[in-house]
């Protein structure tokens, strides 16, 4: 096999029981690698009846085939379990370093199942995989964890953490790498937690890559990093980070703030934009593997409340969670609660939003003193957010603490009073930070994405705000944000590319340059799948499908695809103000240009079989 | 052929009287003028070059900013080049530039960033464009959203 190793380590952590999984070559060709082939590994393997916190449920890890290629943006990797948060398919993506480090260990990914008898990290090394006790790590936060673990396997080491966090169950506990690459979405540092997994560790990734056209795959490195690091979105990336057009994505209605009851406010947006922080706590600019853009900020708030030591800084999704969404335009504090969450090990957007549904319960009467232990909550007291409400969460502790640690659905369903009707999910899983109501094709997205509210799972987030130009496949037009025209029929092919973009682990930044023949040659050269267009799309296709197969089997269905009731909402200000979502119109027309069934919310058994998911065919449409 | 611009001249002639109105204007120009660039724009149908100074002082009082019709020595920081009527529709707020530069229809080079940090400030100077226009006796020039 080429650019894959073909190796897949299968782990049980109850017994310690150690083996290689070996798949087709054609497996991997059928589902590209990434999130699309831990969805096959996971459809086969997994107890669809086990709590996603048992020693039955399974967490897969999973590169992509160009994974360890020196070229920007190509070396993320997948994460795929159960959700704790939803209940559904999980998964997340992270860059950093321990893709490439897993690959030339000799492994494309890992699958965790059962549960260790004590705490432990799992190392990895030229081809083999041990167990080894942690108990002196357990209850250790990330950043100081992440130290010891270079102490001790060495400074070319590199870790896969959880925090105390995912320890302790929360459903949106992260796991990290290198104490600022995040697995942040859906809980999957609470899976790890369920294992009594503190930490896996690869400490040498000696090995190189082999790979299918290795004269193709230099010269086009040769082509692509320089275009890749000269594209305007990289150019901003790398002087801003992610989060450096914020004003811009304000004005275009994007911005969520107080918990979504706003999108304008110009001070409080030049108070937390990308410059704002180069200008003010930015040290220098951090990098995942093999990436020139370095979108990475690293931070030094010196002194004051929120001071931190220099270190990871924040991302977009956090400068709003914990900046305008709970009303405050404290960027130190932004600083502080994304270096907490990073050490707890929490989703700072699930953390974030969260904090700022109950700010909004509070102040609604819906949340009362007797509810959160006396603490108060409002709008901007970020002191009271940085220091008691963060750890209170990870640690589950008090009254507040263990109802917020539930997630905002959740936390809403206890609380009643309607208050789930301002949470902004889909699914469970809280939205980004990203505003459907200033780009409507969002509001189908998020709901028809897998894992809920997401703007990474598909690629309308790009094709809608213009940065995709796709003329093989016809994507050529221009999109009128504020309105449904040709978002479903966009959305179709937003599906496939996020699951190309997601199965191949490319990154969805540095990567948006890239044209899809161009990935189509990059894949090639690296594992010779001898993909064209269309046969890359359909892989694409075959992956979203199969993992709308996983979420019906976990009881999910067509009247799942929706949007909690705030953010179906006109807009009260800004350029969007007044204008309603047909939400309804552009899912109903997305169902019919899919093929899904208005009820199972799945392909049609005759589709699916085309699509050779002949299996989940017979399973979902038996014949009588 | 432009569908909007008859020749260099005219071109200038409009986007003089547009960006005299700018440059003055109390909320957009004191925004732009942080920017602290020169940025030269330049157009092809009709072949045209304005450059506009938010580096150094400016040339007149009252103003916020200085800008220059035709090629001029001025050292850009940053420049962009794209079809007139794109541009002109883009004053409309009628053009998406991301959309722009991902088809090639825009191109640009230096400190893209810097200008790409102006577009939320300018973006005011939407509804001035089609107002100046009209009050040059230009309406058969705006343009309409279809």
């Amino acid at each position: 096999m080429k650019g894959n190793t073909g190796r897949i380590a299968d782990i049980n952590l109850s017994t310690g029981n150690v083996s290689t999984l070996q798949l087709p070559e054609e497996t991997y060709r059928r589902y590209i690698g990434g999130s699309g082939l831990a969805a096959r590994i996971f459809w086969d393997r997994a107890d669809f009846s086990a709590d996603p916190l048992s020693p039955e449920a399974i967490l897969i890890l999973m590169n992509g085939p160009l994974t360890g290629v020196k070229l920007s943006g190509v070396s993320r990797m997948n994460a795929t379990a159960r959700s704790p948060l939803t209940g559904g398919i999980a998964e997340s993506s992270c860059g950093g370093y321990f893709p490439p480090a897993l690959r030339l260990a000799g492994f494309d990914g890992l699958i965790l199942s059962g549960r260790a008898a004590r705490p432990s990290v799992l190392l990895i090394e030229n081809e083999s995989v041990s167990v080894r006790d942690a108990g002196n790590l357990w209850g250790m936060g990330i950043l100081e964890c992440t130290r010891e673990l270079h102490k001790t396997y060495g400074k070319k080491s590199t870790s896969l953490i959880i925090g105390p966090a995912g320890e302790n169950g929360v459903p949106f506990a992260c796991i990290l790498n290198e104490a600022h690459h995040a697995f942040g979405r859906c809980g999957m540092g609470a899976v790890m937690g369920s294992k009594n997994l503190k930490a896996l560790v690869v400490q040498s990734g000696g090995g190189t890559l082999s790979l299918a056209d290795p004269d193709r795959i230099k010269s086009l490195t040769r082509k692509l990093n320089p275009r890749i690091k000269d594209y305007l979105i990289s150019q901003v990336l790398h002087d801003y980070g992610t989060s450096g057009n914020l004003e811009g994505h304000m004005y275009d209605g994007d911005v969520p703030m107080r918990n979504w009851t706003s999108n304008y406010d110009e001070e409080m947006a030049g108070a937390l934009t990308g410059s704002t922080l180069s200008e003010t706590y930015l040290k220098k600019t951090g990098t995942c593997a093999y990436c020139a853009v370095a979108c990475k900020r690293i931070v030094q708030v010196e002194d004051g409340p929120f001071a931190v030591e220099e270190g990871p800084g924040p991302e977009y999704e956090t400068v709003v969670a914990f900046g305008c969404l709970q009303g405050s335009s404290d960027l130190a504090a932004v600083c502080k609660a994304a270096r907490i969450c990073n050490d707890l090990g929490m989703d700072t957007i699930s953390a974030g939003a969260t904090i700022a549904w109950a700010m909004e319960a509070c102040e609604k009467g819906h949340l009362t003193k007797e509810q959160t232990g006396g603490i108060e909550l409002k709008w901007g007291d970020m002191d009271t957010v940085v220091h008691k409400i963060l750890p209170m969460m990870a640690a589950r502790s008090g009254a507040l603490g263990s109802l917020l640690s539930l997630g905002s659905a959740a936390a809403a369903r206890t609380v009643g009073a309607d208050s789930i009707a301002y949470t902004a999910q889909s699914k469970g899983l809280e939205a980004p930070m990203h505003d459907p109501r200033g780009g409507h094709g969002h509001a189908l997205a998020y709901a028809v994405s897998p894992r809920g509210a997401c703007h990474v799972q598909s690629a309308m987030h790009f094709m809608e705000t213009g940065a995709c130009n796709y003329p093989e496949i016809k994507f050529e037009f221009d999109l009128e944000a504020l309105t449904h025209e040709k978002k479903a029929e966009t959305m179709v092919l937003a599906a496939a590319i996020g699951s190309i973009e997601n199965s191949a682990c490319l990154c969805q930044f540095a990567d948006r340059s890239l044209t899809l023949p161009e990935i189509v040659e990059l894949i090639n050269a690296a594992a010779g799948y001898g993909y064209d267009v269309p046969e890359m799309m359909e892989a694409g296709l075959r992956a979203f499908s199969l993992k709308r197969c996983i979420n019906y089997r976990f009881g999910f269905r067509a009247a799942d695809d929706d949007l909690s009731p705030r953010i179906k909402e006109p807009a009260r200000d800004g350029d969007a103000a007044g204008i309603e979502i047909q939400f309804d119109r552009m899912k109903k027309l997305f169902y019919e240009q899919m093929g899904f069934d208005s009820e199972k919310g799945v392909s049609s058994r005759e589709k699916l079989t085309a699509l050779g998911l002949t299996r989940e065919a017979e399973m979902i449409w038996p014949q009588t | 052929m432009s569908q909007y611009y008859k020749d260099a001249e005219d071109l200038y002639r409009i986007y003089g009287y547009f960006l005299d109105r700018v440059l003055k204007d109390e909320k957009i120009g004191t925004k732009m003028s942080k920017a602290g660039i020169i940025i030269k724009f330049m157009y092809t149908d009709p072949d045209a070059e304005i450059t506009i100074d938010l580096k150094n002082p400016p040339a007149k009082p009252g103003y916020f900013g200085s800008f220059y019709l035709g090629p001029c020595d001025l050292k850009e920081d940053v420049w962009s080049k794209q079809p007139a009527d794109h541009s002109h529709r883009f004053w409309h707020g009628l053009e998406n530039p991301i959309a722009g530069i991902t088809k090639g229809i825009i191109k640009q080079g230096g400190k893209v960033t810097a200008m790409l940090k102006l577009l939320p400030v300018i973006k005011p100077a939407f509804q001035l464009f089609p107002v100046a226009l009209k009050e040059m006796g230009l309406e058969h020039l705006i343009v309409t959203k279809k």
